[in-house]
C-alpha cells in the first residue's frame, strides 16, 4: 500500500545566556559536575525562581525570526515528575499559554537544504514556541559512579531552553532534517543559539504517522525521543516508518508510543506506551507571575534582529548579480555570508569571490566550521587581488588557500616564502615554450595537422616547467605564436 | 511555676534600652532564661540559638552605646517560626525529613530583622510543613496553649504564638497560608497580622502553597507590631511576587481616630450556627467599643463565603504537592536506609520522613490536579478564588474594615480534633478567604469565653495594613484585653 509520511518535530535548543533561566548560577560547559549551580538550582528549602529577562528577549527573537504571534502576556506552569536530576521534582516550563504561536518557516523544496536549486520553497508551520529549564544530567556509568550508584550532575539543571514545535507538515525523512537544518541556521542567524547538536544544545523529538496516500484523517503517531544527530533523525524516521508501514501493511494498527532509537542497530524501540504515560500534572507556577511582553518591547527586538538567511538570499542576487545557486550557497550560514561580503567590500567583484569562496574556501575548510578558520576576509580578498594582477597564478593561490585558511596571514608574504610570484619574465617563458616544442615534435605535427586540443597538453607542459608560476595567458599567446609560425 | 518572669513589650524595652537600664545581653539572657524555664512544659521552640543570639545582643549593646542603632527593634530578641531560613541554621518545618538540613543562606525577612539588628533567639515549632491548625502534627511533638496546657495553642504557627503569649519573646514572625497566624494569635490571646500577600517577601520561607502564603508578625500590641511589620515589608526581587510599592511607616499612621473609618461587618459570618456564643459576643462588644470610638458600623455580604473553606484546600493541597516534590532524599535531608533502587528510595525516604497530615494533603494535592480532575478541581476553584476576591472588592467599596470572629471557637484540646481532619479544616472558615482574595488580616485579643482568649479579626483591602493596624492601635488605646496574661506559665 502507497503511505504519505507524516512527521512533525519538537526542537529543544538552548539559549545563549550567561546564567539560567530562573537563577543567577553560569550557564557554562564542561565544568566540574554541580559547579555551576546556586541555591535555586538545587532547589533547597525556601528559594524562588526569577526569571532571566535575556532569556526572554532571545526567545522573542527566535519567535519573531520564525514569524510567529509573540503573546503579550504568557504562563510558566510547573510540569511534575520524579526523578533525580529534576531537583524540584517539576519542570517550569509553559503549557497552555505559550509565549508565541502560529509561525512558520520555509524550507528548500525537494528536501535537501544545500543542493536545492534555492527557488522552490515549501512552508512549515510552527504550533508554538515557549521557554522551559532543562533538567541536570545522570550518570549511570559504573566507570564513574561505582556498581550500584548514580552520578547526578545539576550543572545543566535549569538552563534555558527553547523549544519549537512544528505542525505535522513534513513528508519524509529528509524532508525533517532540511527542517532542522533550516532551522537551525536561522537561530545561529539571529544568534540565539549554539544550535550545536553535538553538545547537547540542539536537541529533537519527532513524532511520525502514517496515512493511505489521499486520505485526510492522521494515523496513530509514535514520538520518537532524543534524537542527536541530523543522520540520527533521519535514520529513525526511516526505521520506525519502515516499522509502521510492516504493521499497517499486515492489517495492524500503530499503537500510540514513546520510542527510543538504537543507531548501532538502527531499530527503534518501545519505551513506554501511551496507557502508561506519565499524568505531569501541569498547573501555573504559583510563584511566578504571567510573562508579560509589550508590543513595544517586540517592536524594539524586532528592530534589532539581523538578516535573516532568506532576506539576504534575495539580496544577494540583486544586489550582487549572483546566481540563486551561489545566493542560497552563501546564506546558508550567516558567518559564511558575512565572510563574503566583507571580502566583496575589500576585493570589489563579487562573482570572483563567490566563486572563490564557495569553491576553494569551503573545500579548505572540510568539516571545519568558518569561525574556527584563521583567514579573514580582508586576506582572502588580498589573495584573490594577487591573481587579478597577474603576481599569483590561479593555481599557486589555490594551492595557497589551505594554508591561510589554517594560520591566516598575509598572503603576499606566503607567496615569497614559498617562491611562487609568477613568472612575468618572457624570456624564461619562452625559453619554455621552445623547449616543449623541441621535445615534443609529433604533437607539435597532430597540432599543425588540425588537432586543436593538443595545445592544452603542450600548456600543461610548459606550466610544469615553470611550476605552475608562468601566467597562462601569457603561455597561450606564446605557443600560438610559435605554432602557427 | 518556675520564677522566669515574661518579657514586657517591645516598646518598653526599646524605652528601657535606650534609657541605659537594661542591656540587649540582659534582655536576651532573660528570653532565654524563660525558654529554659518554661518551654520543657510549652514545647513552644524547636530549636534555641542561645550562642548566636548572645553574640548578635553583645554587638547591638556595642552599637547603642556607640551611638549607631540599627532601628527601633535594635537588640530586641525576637523568635521564627521554623520553615523560615538561616544561613548556618537547620530548618526543620517540624518534619522529620528535614533532618539534618543546614541552610546555606538567609531568607529575606530573617535577614530584613537581623539587619535592623533584632536578636533571633530560636526557632518556633509548627505543624509540619505549616499545614495544620493546632501545631500538633510535628516530628518535636505539640505545643501547649500557655492558658491551659492541655489545650493546643492553634496553628500552625503555634509555636511563635506560644512564644509570645508566654513572655519568651516579645515578638516572632510566623507564616500564615490560611489562618496559620490569625488562629493560632487568637487561640493564646497576642495580636498576629498576615500582610497583603507580596508585601513581604518569601524568598526562604518554606513554601507550603506559593500563592497563599505569606510572612507576618506576633507581637502583644499593634504599636509593635507596626515596628515589625515595617522591618520585614518589602518590595525584593527575589521574590516574583513581591509588591513594588514602598513601605508607609505604620506607626505613624497610628493616631488613635478611627472616625473617619466604616467597620462591616459581613452577614455570612455572624451566624449563631456552629460559632460559639461567648464568642460572638466578645466579637459583638469589640466592634461596639471603635462604633462608640467614632467608627460608623455597616453591614456588608460576601456571598460567596461558604465555598471559602473547599477552595482554599483544593488550591492549597494542589500546590502544596508540588512544593514538596523537592523532598526526595537525593540531595539534602533525609534518605531511607539502603534503598534498593530509585523508587524503593522515593517511596521510603518520603513514607518515613512525612507525617500523615503532609502525606494527607500531598495525596489529596495529586489527586487535584491530575489528569481528568484538573478542571473540575483545580481550575473551578481558582474560578472561585476569583469570585471571592470579587466579594472583598465589592464589600471595600462600601467600608474601610470587615470585622469577623477569628475563629468560630476558643482553643481546644489536644487531639480532641486530630481524628476528625475535616472538623479541623472547618475550623478555618473566617480566616481562608483573606488568603484567597490575597488581602491583610489582623487578629487582636478581643475578650474570653469561659477564659480562654478571643480574637477579633480586621480585613482590609490590599496594602491596608496601615489601616488595619490604626483601628487595632485605637483599640487597644481603649481596651486591656491585650494586657491579659496566660496563667498556665
Amino acid at each position: 500500500m502507497a503511505y504519505e509520511v507524516v512527521i512533525g518535530l519538537e526542537v529543544h535548543c538552548q539559549l545563549r545566556t550567561d546564567s539560567k533561566l530562573f537563577s543567577p548560577a553560569p550557564v557554562s560547559f564542561g565544568r566540574e559536575p554541580n559547579h555551576s549551580v546556586h541555591p535555586i538550582c538545587l532547589a533547597l528549602p525556601g528559594v524562588l525562581p526569577v526569571l532571566n529577562r535575556r532569556a526572554v528577549e532571545l526567545a522573542v527573537c527566535a519567535a519573531l525570526a520564525t514569524h510567529c504571534k509573540v503573546h503579550t502576556s504568557s504562563v510558566f506552569a510547573r510540569k511534575n515528575y520524579f526523578y533525580p536530576d529534576l531537583p524540584k521534582g517539576y519542570q517550569i516550563s509553559q503549557y497552555e499559554e505559550p509565549l508565541a504561536t502560529g509561525g512558520y518557516i520555509d524550507i528548500p523544496a525537494g528536501g535537501d537544504a544545500d543542493e536545492g536549486d534555492g527557488k522552490a520553497t515549501k512552508r512549515i508551520g510552527l504550533t508554538r514556541i515557549h521557554m522551559e529549564e532543562d533538567a541536570g544530567k545522570s550518570i549511570h556509568d559504573s566507570e564513574v559512579t561505582g556498581r550500584f550508584a548514580t552520578h547526578v550532575d545539576l550543572n545543566r539543571a535549569g538552563v534555558p531552553l527553547l523549544e519549537i514545535v512544528s505542525e505535522p507538515d513534513l513528508r519524509s525523512p529528509a524532508e525533517a532534517a532540511v527542517y532542522l537544518r533550516t532551522l537551525r541556521s536561522i537561530l545561529r542567524y539571529i544568534d540565539v543559539s549554539d544550535a550545536d547538536m553535538e553538545k547537547g544544545n540542539f536537541r529533537c523529538d519527532a513524532n511520525v504517522s502514517l496515512r493511505e496516500a489521499g486520505a485526510r484523517e492522521f494515523g496513530i503517531r509514535t514520538e520518537l525521543k532524543n534524537l542527536n544527530s541530523f543522520r540520527n533523525v533521519e535514520l529513525a524516521l526511516g526505521s520506525e516508518i519502515l516499522r509502521q508501514a510492516e504493521i499497517l501493511d499486515d492489517g495492524g494498527s500503530v499503537v500510540q508510543a514513546t520510542m527510543a532509537f538504537d543507531p548501532v542497530s538502527r531499530r527503534t524501540r518501545v519505551l513506554r506506551l501511551k496507557e502508561n504515560a506519565d499524568d505531569y500534572r501541569y498547573f501555573p507556577d504559583p510563584d511566578l507571575i504571567p510573562l508579560v511582553i509589550s508590543d513595544a518591547d517586540v517592536d524594539r527586538i524586532r528592530d534589532e534582529l539581523p538578516e535573516l538567511a532568506q532576506a539576504r538570499y534575495q539580496r544577494f542576487q540583486d544586489q550582487y548579480g549572483l546566481s540563486e545557486y551561489d545566493a542560497r550557497q552563501l546564506t546558508i550560514s550567516r558567518e559564511l555570508a558575512e565572510f563574503f561580503e566583507t571580502a566583496v567590500a575589500a576585493h570589489g567583484v563579487a562573482k570572483t569571490v563567490a566563486n572563490w569562496v564557495l569553491r576553494d574556501l569551503r573545500e579548505a575548510l572540510g568539516e571545519r566550521e568558518l569561525e574556527d578558520a584563521a583567514v579573514t576576509p580582508e586576506q582572502f580578498a588580498a589573495l584573490l587581488r594577487l591573481v587579478d594582477d597577474g603576481k599569483l597564478t590561479p593555481k599557486s593561490a589555490r594551492g595557497l588557500v589551505p594554508e591561510l585558511v589554517e594560520s591566516g596571514g598575509d598572503p603576499e608574504a606566503w607567496m615569497r616564502e614559498r617562491g611562487l610570484e609568477a613568472l612575468s619574465d618572457t624570456g624564461v617563458i619562452e625559453r619554455a615554450v621552445d623547449e616543449v616544442i623541441a621535445a615534443h615534435p609529433d604533437d607539435v605535427d597532430r597540432f599543425r595537422s588540425g588537432e586543436q586540443k593538443v595545445q592544452n597538453f603542450l600548456m600543461g607542459q610548459v606550466m610544469k616547467k615553470t611550476k605552475g608560476k608562468a601566467d597562462p595567458a601569457a603561455v597561450r599567446e606564446l605557443l600560438t605564436q610559435k605554432l602557427g609560425a | 511555676m518556675p520564677d522566669s518572669r515574661p518579657l514586657p513589650s517591645v516598646g518598653e524595652l526599646r524605652r528601657a534600652l535606650d534609657a541605659g537600664e537594661l542591656s540587649s545581653v540582659e534582655i536576651t539572657e532573660a528570653s532565654l532564661e524563660r525558654a529554659e524555664s518554661i518551654d520543657g512544659s510549652l514545647r513552644a521552640f524547636t530549636g534555641m540559638r542561645s550562642e548566636g543570639a548572645r553574640g548578635d545582643a553583645a554587638a547591638s549593646d556595642a552599637r547603642r552605646v556607640e551611638g549607631k542603632g540599627l532601628s527601633s527593634i535594635d537588640g530586641i530578641p525576637v523568635a521564627i517560626k521554623d520553615n523560615m531560613v538561616m544561613e548556618g541554621e537547620p530548618t526543620t518545618c517540624a518534619s522529620r525529613i528535614l533532618e539534618g538540613f543546614v541552610s546555606p543562606y538567609t531568607g529575606t525577612a530573617v535577614g530584613k530583622l537581623r539587619a535592623a539588628g533584632a536578636v533571633i533567639v530560636g526557632r518556633t515549632n509548627l505543624d509540619e510543613f505549616a499545614m495544620g491548625s493546632s501545631t500538633e502534627h510535628s516530628c518535636f511533638g505539640a505545643t501547649r496553649n500557655p492558658w491551659d496546657l492541655d489545650r493546643a495553642p492553634g496553628g500552625s504557627s503555634g509555636g511563635s504564638a506560644a512564644a509570645v503569649a508566654a513572655g519568651i519573646v516579645p515578638a516572632a514572625l510566623g507564616s500564615d497560608t490560611g489562618g496559620s497566624i490569625r488562629q493560632p494569635a487568637a487561640h493564646c490571646g497576642v495580636l498576629g497580622i498576615k500582610p497583603t500577600y507580596g508585601l513581604v517577601s518569601r524568598w526562604g520561607l518554606v513554601a507550603f502553597a506559593s500563592s497563599l502564603d505569606q510572612i507576618g508578625v506576633f507581637a502583644r500590641d499593634a504599636s509593635d507590631a507596626a515596628l515589625l511589620l515595617g522591618a520585614i515589608a518589602g518590595h525584593d526581587e527575589r521574590d516574583s511576587t513581591s509588591i513594588p510599592e514602598p513601605v508607609p511607616d505604620y506607626r505613624a499612621a497610628q493616631t488613635g481616630d478611627v472616625s473617619d473609618l466604616v467597620i462591616g461587618l459581613p452577614r455570612e459570618y455572624f451566624v449563631s450556627d456552629g460559632v460559639d456564643a461567648g464568642v460572638l459576643d466578645a466579637v459583638r462588644a469589640a466592634v461596639a467599643v471603635l462604633e462608640a470610638a467614632g467608627a460608623k458600623v455597616r453591614e456588608v455580604s460576601l456571598p460567596h463565603t461558604r465555598y471559602a473553606v473547599a477552595t482554599y484546600y483544593l488550591i492549597a493541597t494542589a500546590e502544596a504537592s508540588s512544593n514538596l516534590a523537592r523532598y526526595d532524599g537525593v540531595r539534602y535531608g533525609r534518605r531511607a536506609d539502603d534503598p534498593s533502587g530509585l523508587s524503593d528510595m522515593y517511596h521510603r525516604t518520603r513514607s518515613e520522613g512525612f507525617g500523615d497530615e503532609v502525606k494527607r494533603r500531598i495525596m489529596l494535592g495529586t489527586y487535584v490536579l491530575s489528569a481528568g480532575y484538573y478542571d473540575a478541581y483545580y481550575r473551578k476553584a481558582q474560578q472561585v478564588r476569583g469570585l471571592l476576591a470579587r466579594d472583598f472588592q465589592g464589600a471595600f467599596r462600601l467600608c474601610d474594615v470587615i470585622a469577623t470572629p477569628t475563629c468560630p471557637e476558643t482553643a481546644f484540646r489536644l487531639g480532641e480534633k486530630t481524628g476528625d481532619p475535616l472538623a479541623m479544616y472547618l475550623g478555618d472558615i473566617y480566616t481562608v478567604s483573606a488568603n484567597l482574595a490575597g488581602i491583610p488580616g489582623v487578629s487582636i485579643p478581643c475578650g474570653q469565653s469561659s477564659g480562654l482568649p478571643v480574637g477579633l479579626q480586621l480585613l482590609g483591602g490590599t496594602l491596608a495594613e496601615s489601616t488595619l493596624l490604626r483601628v487595632a492601635d485605637a483599640y487597644q488605646r481603649l481596651t486591656d484585653h491585650h494586657e491579659a496574661r496566660p496563667t498556665a506559665v
